[in-house]
């Protein structure tokens, strides 16, 4: 063999280095083929029967004698059931209180709470509901000025307290200020 | 006369034949020999598993049984199908880590 040994030794680690691979190689080959061979991988199977479902749904899709003389009203979906095409569930109107049928709930809405003319005039009546509601059940009341106010927030023996200062009104003053 | 009766006399075992042990076969058994190959297959397959190689090729083995069908493939098929490729894809400095350990054992088996 010519060349110096420097050259043999990389040439030789290569090759060395190729046959541990190859092994490395047909082991994996051979592990896959049994898993394969004994039907251990599960996704296999479900995938190629979703696959020719797929393939199914979409020819049946593309098919043109389908589309137009089939009543839309029902059209199957994949798990074969047939919806009709106003939902028929029944809410109640979180506004007027009514129970509507879900497929009439948009329309509904509209008329119940701001587009139509109707709906306008039931607007002013509702929102000074609404802030007699919320000026009656707060327990810092909206506009008093801090000093008259009873809450636990007035603190005059000067312990600074962070705790349930985020919850009052825009009126508040630092506590330490007071003294 | 049959053209057979001239072949070549049916060769002995190799060593009779006067041919010496190449070197790559003396390295191979040295080796085996000291553990050394069995240690170096488990430190490639160890780097393999770790950077995602192995979980490549099993990739690659799925999707061709997929398409020819669990009952055509052969372990044949499967290893032509990654050779070209997992050779190739071995990262760089796991192909370094082991050339590194071999070339080390080749100083140290006095060559």
């Amino acid at each position: 063999m010519s060349g110096p040994n420097e050259d043999n030794n990389t040439q030789l680690s290569s090759h060395i280095f190729g046959d541990l691979l190859d092994s490395i190689i047909v082991d994996v080959a051979s592990e896959c083929h049994r898993i394969a061979k004994l039907g251990l991988d599960r996704n296999l199977e479900e995938e190629e029967e979703e696959m020719r479902l797929s393939a199914q749904a979409r020819a049946r899709v593309a098919d043109p004698s389908n589309s137009s003389e089939t009543n839309t009203k029902y059209v199957v979906d994949i798990f074969g059931q047939t919806h009709p095409s106003v939902a028929t569930e029944i809410f109640e109107c979180m506004n007027c209180g009514r129970s509507i049928a879900a497929g009439r709930f948009a329309p509904h809405l509209e008329k119940c709470m701001g587009k139509g003319r109707k709906a306008r005039l039931k607007v002013t009546r509702s929102s000074t509901a609404a802030q007699n509601r919320y000026s009656r059940g707060s327990p810092v009341s909206t506009y008093s000025p801090y000093s008259n106010s009873t809450s636990t927030n007035r603190l005059s023996n000067g312990t600074p307290s962070v705790a349930g200062e985020e919850y009052s009104n825009g009126t508040y003053e630092e506590p330490w200020n007071k003294t | 006369m049959k053209h057979s009766v001239n072949r070549p006399p049916t060769p002995d075992a190799a060593e009779d034949q006067g041919k010496e042990p190449t070197l790559q076969e003396i390295i191979n058994i040295k080796l085996i020999e000291s553990g050394e190959k069995e240690r170096l297959m488990e430190l490639l397959r160890e780097r393999l598993i770790d950077c995602g190689w192995k979980d490549e090729m099993k990739a690659l083995c799925r999707a061709h049984v997929k398409k020819k069908g669990r009952t055509n493939v052969t372990v044949d098929d499967l290893v032509h199908l990654i050779t070209p490729k997992g050779r190739a894809s071995v990262p760089d400095s796991v192909k370094a880590e082991l050339l590194q350990r071999i070339r080390t054992f080749l100083m140290s088996a006095a060559l």
